[in-house]
């Protein structure tokens, strides 16, 4: 009697243990076959049902394009938006004018608004995507509400009394165009999610400072998505127009859109491949039955939805899958073993004697000096250790050399050059690399991807797959490539940092407090690695550091500062044992 | 004459605006959410009110007591089952936060809409209107101008002057060193959420007597909160006072001088304009 | 053998008699199966309370012509959605009406955006549909066939009230619209109007629902020292702009708001404020239109309440399409089409009269004054019950 449920219990737990697999890159042939059958459906679909389903599903995939679109920005971006509809409203609205003023075919219509959709992103998102958070959603609000304004003072199509437009559309090419609608922005979300590009707008959303300190143009990466965001949107929103064959301000950029694309793709998965559908087919379907039954609910129903998802599974029901194994996310551009490459010595290519060089670098934060007027450089070919009591502006140092601070007064210089006007990613490319005090690892990404992405912005960004793997093996995180940073030690996320500095195969890494955190065998394991960073390709390394002990004989130089000024400078031996450099950590002593 | 005029209107209209904003901008302060369900409150709030006013001719303003404690209860109530789970979730925990909010506030409004209609209502009382030096100044918006004040001047004095407040402007500043002084910093984002309900409560029964409101519409009034909020830097309550005067004077001038079509769009692009180039608002105090 | 002659014979006797009962049963249920009239109605979402009256006149007609033996010998059913007030889904309600529910004879839905969204939909299906709460006259325009209007054209709304302004001697006049298609066509009417009267128009703005603080307004509008202030509005700008003139202690002599009058807590909002403001009407209980009273009574027993003009307009609707299903003895769409665009039909709402693209011709406009606390009609003069009171005073 018991067996079945043992049985079940059994596979269960054999299911939520299953790890995550790697394999060939690009999309299982299962998954390819449901894919051609669900397009072959689309063609039969019409000829064999009502018009009210035909109707329906054109709802549907009306809905499921919204959310896919919903879900670049908002799910695999991190900008969580309150007001995509936006985009629905000037697409309609793009459309209407091309059909009142030209004779331009319905699909080229459709297309040209999607255009005008992606055009408008660009431009608002030069604005729009400064703001962060909280901000970035309730601007996007607001931005819909001031469209719906505008557009309702601009007479030339058709003001507040919105416009009626012509000839109308066959119910079945409506659907069509909305199954391509659909199929695009699925599409769109299959390339950020599954492809190496996809990787930097993730980075953006899991870790923005860090993903420009690997290379990453963050800018670029969010208007990008951005504008993939607006695409589907605007070509939905012309085909509603020519379906309804009206329009007008409040329907075009109807709140109710947002509210209800929201709820449907959190439902589903936010931020996942599969959510957006998922959670569409099910509450557009659950929706038909329910609000036939208990209409004055309708709003208030999806309201609890939203905050059941939310506190109970907020990864949607493909988060809920996930613990089963189902719809789990492979890893990007994972080869099915991890291949052990290992370099002969290597030295950096020649070039400048000073790598890094600041001079008179003051910072200042309001009234509070964190630099003083500090110059120091870091040559070819030496470590440099840089110590200092707590407070003495040595995080400081490191972001305004990897422009993450503005100097306030003075200059960085780079291989002779200045760099004030290098944005953060361009630094990273040209070969400064850095680690963080508090490590910044892609969360939903696995240790691999991290990596990966890295190498993709370094200097051997074309053979980006056998970078990452040389860089994880330097580290020796062979065994752990295919965890997620949230399993890894804190030791072991630090060598991580490490991977994705040396993924970029910079000519100088700057590391800041590399050491905290780890064990004796693993700090022995880095000071191997630094004591031979000249045959990775490295020029230079400068290390921030407290626990001495770990770097001090590694070092070919130290420096110490203390409250912003540069108080010692020389051999290690020379420098600990400098009274001003001991009353600085301990004290004066009387 | 007529622009000493737009001033007092400024004024007293911004006098509103600071009594719709101060609840919203408690619960940012110490929660570091924005509580989307903070105009379904007042709406439903103020929709009740008339309701009840109408079926049994009770002074509004004496239902203020009651409504404030009502609205604390639940406003407690609510925060513990809805918002505190999402309190460990470290950084997702703002827009996560922010989901429940959106999603509360549409079933507060749902509530309201079966129970009191959706149709727009306001309450008669306070209709006089009151010259002083050729000036014409009207009841409803003195009282709820004063009362904004008085709200604003209570939060300060508690706030700055009071342990229990002192321990909220402190658990607002730093969750961690809260703790570390032993400050119970639940408790505090319990009654921080509390009180904004509260507030947003009072803010309907004044409100019902000054405009019409409805339920589907609830969200405007968050919207207009929210900028308020936002424009006196999110979190300062001093910030939010001359934001909304600042709101106030420029809606009345610019309803004035360009007319109804622009003035409605002001708050929205006054937000824009300040994200965008202040991002820390027109008060102090940097978040 | 014989058994199976007996049962050829038993089939022959049979037989005839089973094709003659079908054929009763056939009949008769053909006889009892009801005409289908399919309808939206906005039963939730923010135009739920006005579509209660459209409801419950269509309800009325239903009941009224099932009392007198239904049409054709048929008795009626009414089959009806709710929309929740969007256009979307009205939409794709009526597509299921047509195609699924396959139903007789459709009504409009509530309000002219979402007949509007409609209109195009029963001109592609090509079946008559009287739109009892559209006003706006661009759903009638050209290119409309099927579609037709039971309510007086928006540009006519509160059309008496220049002509009242003028003959008590007004020069200026200041015309304020919401920014709504049926607002704004009846405002454009307003100031086209004014000019053809030789008004001079010192103060014109469109604002946006749902509506801004009024109080700079109702200062410019002071400045500007019309006679009259006359305002293409809803309820809840209705309410605010009347509050902004009080409190600036303003009254213009002649005020008149559409929409928002006509709604009964506006008495109760205002109070005395609105004593002797003007708004419009397309029906009013004393007018003696086609069985006026008998509809009124009707109502009230069967809903305990009074009507509105709404309820009127769709009372209407069904009068017009019993009129049409029993003059061509059929249910054949472009039979009853050709018949609705050709005829006139005694309403109680008035004389429906259709244009060519389906446009009202025939109802009237009319308009009536609050006062002290109760709606009195004031125009046109002959069908008044009481005479416009004026100055407004706001008191």
């Amino acid at each position: 009697m018991n067996l079945p449920a043992r049985q079940v219990g059994q596979w269960i737990e054999r299911r939520l243990s299953a790890p995550a697999t790697a394999g060939v890159s690009g999309p299982r042939p299962l998954s390819i076959a449901i894919l051609v059958a669900l397009i072959g459906c689309a063609g039969i679909v019409p000829l064999v049902t009502s018009a009210y389903f035909l109707q329906l599903a054109t709802d549907l995939l009306t809905f499921a394009a919204l959310a896919y679109s919903w879900n670049v920005i908002s799910g695999c971006t991190g900008y969580l938006s309150f007001g995509q509809v936006s985009f629905f409203g000037i697409g309609a609205y793009a459309t209407a004018a091309l059909v009142m003023h030209t004779a331009v075919p319905w699909y080229v219509d459709a297309v040209i608004g999607a255009a005008i959709g992606g055009v408008s992103a660009a431009l608002l998102g030069t604005i729009m995507l400064r703001l962060r958070g909280i901000m970035f959603a309730l601007g996007m609000l607001g931005l819909a509400r001031i469209l719906m304004v505008v557009f309702s003072n601009w007479d030339f199509i058709g003001g507040a009394a919105g416009l009626t437009l012509p000839a109308q559309l066959t119910p079945v090419a409506v659907y069509l165009a909305m199954w391509v609608a659909a199929l695009a922005a699925f599409g769109l979300n299959y390339f950020l999610l599954r492809s190496q590009w996809g990787l930097s707008v993730i980075g953006v959303r899991d870790e923005e400072v860090a993903a420009a300190a690997i290379g990453v143009p963050t800018s670029w990466a969010k208007t990008v998505a951005f504008i993939m965001s607006a695409l589907a949107p605007a070509a939905v929103g012309g085909l509603v127009a020519w379906n309804r064959s009206f329009i007008d301000p409040p329907s075009a950029f109807d709140p109710t859109l947002d509210l209800q694309v929201i709820v449907f793709a959190l439902f589903g998965g936010i931020g996942t491949l599969w959510g957006p559908a998922l959670g569409t087919v099910i509450l557009v379907i659950v929706g038909e039955q329910f609000w036939a039954y208990l209409p004055e609910l309708q709003l208030a129903l999806y309201g609890v939805l939203v905050i059941a998802v939310v506190l109970a599974f907020p990864g949607g029901i493909v988060g809920v899958a996930n613990r089963f194994g189902w719809l789990r996310r492979r890893p990007v551009a994972a080869p099915a073993v991890f291949p052990i490459v290992s370099r002969p010595p290597h030295p950096a290519p020649p070039g400048s004697d000073t790598i890094i060089e600041v001079r008179d670098l003051t910072v200042r934060f309001g009234g509070l000096v964190a630099l003083n007027n500090i110059s120091l450089a870091v040559r070819r070919g030496e470590m440099v250790s840089i110590i200092g009591a707590n407070g003495a502006g040595k995080t400081t140092l490191f972001n305004a050399i990897t422009g993450f601070v503005k100097p306030s007064e003075g200059g960085v210089f780079y291989l002779g050059k200045s760099v004030s006007d290098i944005p953060s990613h361009r630094r990273a490319h040209q070969g400064i690399a850095r680690t963080f005090q508090i490590p910044r690892l892609m969360e939903s990404l696995t240790v691999w991807e991290n990596t990966l992405l890295a190498a993709r912005h370094g200097r051997r960004k074309d053979t980006a797959v056998e970078q990452a793997a040389w860089a994880l093996h330097t580290v020796k995180l062979d065994n752990l490539w295919l965890e997620p940073p949230g399993k890894l030690s804190p030791g072991q996320q630090r060598r991580l940092e490490m991977a994705r500095a040396l993924a970029l195969e910079p000519t100088v890494i700057l590391l800041d407090e590399v050491m905290a955190g780890m064990t004796r065998d693993e700090q022995g394991e880095i000071r191997e690695v630094l004591r031979h960073f000249r045959d990775l390709g490295v020029a230079a390394v400068a290390g921030v550091e407290h626990i001495i002990a770990a770097i001090a004989d590694i070092s070919d130089r130290m420096i110490v500062l203390d409250r912003g000024k540069k108080i010692a400078e020389g051999v290690p031996e020379a420098v600990l044992r400098d009274p001003v450099v001991i009353e600085s950590y301990l004290g004066k002593v009387s | 004459m007529i622009v000493l005029q737009l001033v007092v209107n400024g004024v007293l209209l911004g006098g509103t605006y600071i009594l719709l904003a101060q609840g919203l901008n408690l619960v940012f302060g110490v929660m570091g959410i924005v509580n989307l369900a903070h105009g379904s409150i007042i709406t439903f709030v103020g929709v009740f009110t008339y309701w009840l006013v109408t079926q049994t001719n009770l002074n509004p303003l004496l239902l203020m007591p009651l409504v404030f404690v009502v609205a604390l209860v639940i406003g407690g109530v609510l925060q513990r089952l809805l918002l505190e789970p999402l309190a460990k979730l470290g950084s997702r925990r703002e827009l996560l936060s922010l989901m429940v909010t959106f999603g509360l506030s549409y079933v507060i409004v749902e509530m309201a809409i079966n129970l009191f209609g959706s149709q727009y209502v306001s309450l008669p009382n306070l209709q006089e209107t009151w010259t002083f030096a050729g000036l014409a100044i009207n009841e409803a918006l003195v009282v709820a101008g004063v009362l904004g004040a008085v709200i604003s001047g209570c939060l300060h004095v508690w706030l700055h002057h009071t342990a229990s407040g002192k321990a909220l402007l402190a658990t607002s500043q730093n969750a961690t060193g809260a703790v570390t002084c032993g400050i119970d910093v639940r408790r505090m984002r319990g009654i921080s959420f509390a009180i904004g309900s509260a507030l947003a409560a009072i803010a309907g029964v004044l409100l019902i007597l000054i405009l019409p409101l409805s339920a589907p519409t609830a969200d405007t009034l968050t919207i207009l909160a929210f900028v308020i909020v936002a424009l006196g830097g999110l979190g300062d309550y001093k910030g939010a006072v001359y934001a909304g005067l600042l709101l106030g004077l420029v809606q009345s001038g610019v309803g004035y001088y360009l007319g109804g079509d622009v003035e409605v769009i002001v708050p929205y692009l006054l937000l824009i304009g300040f994200m965008v180039l202040r991002p820390q608002g027109l008060g102090q105090a940097a978040r | 053998m014989s058994g199976g002659n007996l049962r050829a014979r038993g089939g022959a006797f049979f037989a005839p008699l089973i094709a003659v009962a079908f054929l009763f049963a056939a009949t008769a249920a053909h006889a009892q199966k009801p005409i289908v009239v399919g309808a939206s109605i906005s039963e939730t979402g923010p135009l739920a309370v006005d579509a209660a009256y459209h409801l419950k006149g269509i309800q009325l007609g239903v009941a009224d012509a099932n009392a007198h033996g239904g049409w054709l010998g048929r008795k009626l059913e009414l089959k009806y959605y709710d929309d929740q007030s969007n256009p979307g889904t009205a939409v794709r309600l009526y597509t299921r009406l047509i195609t699924e529910d396959k139903v007789d004879l459709l009504i409009g839905p509530y309000s002219s955006g979402i007949s509007q969204a409609v209109a195009p939909l029963v001109n592609k299906y090509e079946r008559p549909t009287p739109m009892p709460g559209a006003s706006l006259p661009a759903i009638f325009s050209a290119g409309n066939k099927w579609a037709f209007q039971l309510l007086p054209p928006a540009t006519g709304y509160i059309d008496g009230m220049l002509p009242l302004m003028k003959s008590q001697g007004a020069k200026k006049v200041a015309i304020l619209q919401a920014q709504l298609s049926f607002t704004l066509a009846c405002g454009q009417a307003r100031l086209d109007q004014a000019k053809a009267l030789g008004m001079d128009v010192v103060y014109s703005t469109t604002y946006a629902m749902p509506p801004p603080d009024f109080s700079s307004i109702a200062l410019a509008i002071k400045s500007a020292n019309p006679d009259g202030v006359v305002v293409c509005s809803y309820y809840p700008d209705a309410v605010g702009l009347a509050q902004a003139l009080h409190r600036i202690g303003y009254a213009p002599k002649f005020f008149a708001e559409t929409i928002g009058p006509a709604e009964d807590q506006f008495i109760s909002a205002l109070g005395p404020i609105t004593n002797r403001i003007i708004s419009n009407t397309s029906w009013w209980p004393s007018l003696k239109t086609h069985d006026n009273a008998g509809f009124i009574a009707r109502y009230k027993a069967m809903f305990h309440e009074d009507p509105d003009y709404h309820a009127a307009a769709t009372y209407a609707a069904v009068q017009v399409l019993g009129a049409a299903v029993k003059a061509t003895k059929s249910l054949d769409p472009a039979k009853l089409q050709a018949w609705i665009a050709g005829h006139d039909v005694e309403t109680v709402e008035g004389m429906f009269k259709a244009g060519p693209t389906g446009l009202s011709m025939g109802f009237e406009q009319y308009m009536f004054q609050i006062q002290n606390g109760k709606r009195a009609l004031v125009w046109p003069t002959k069908e008044a019950q009481a005479k416009a009171q004026v100055p407004y005073t706001g008191q």
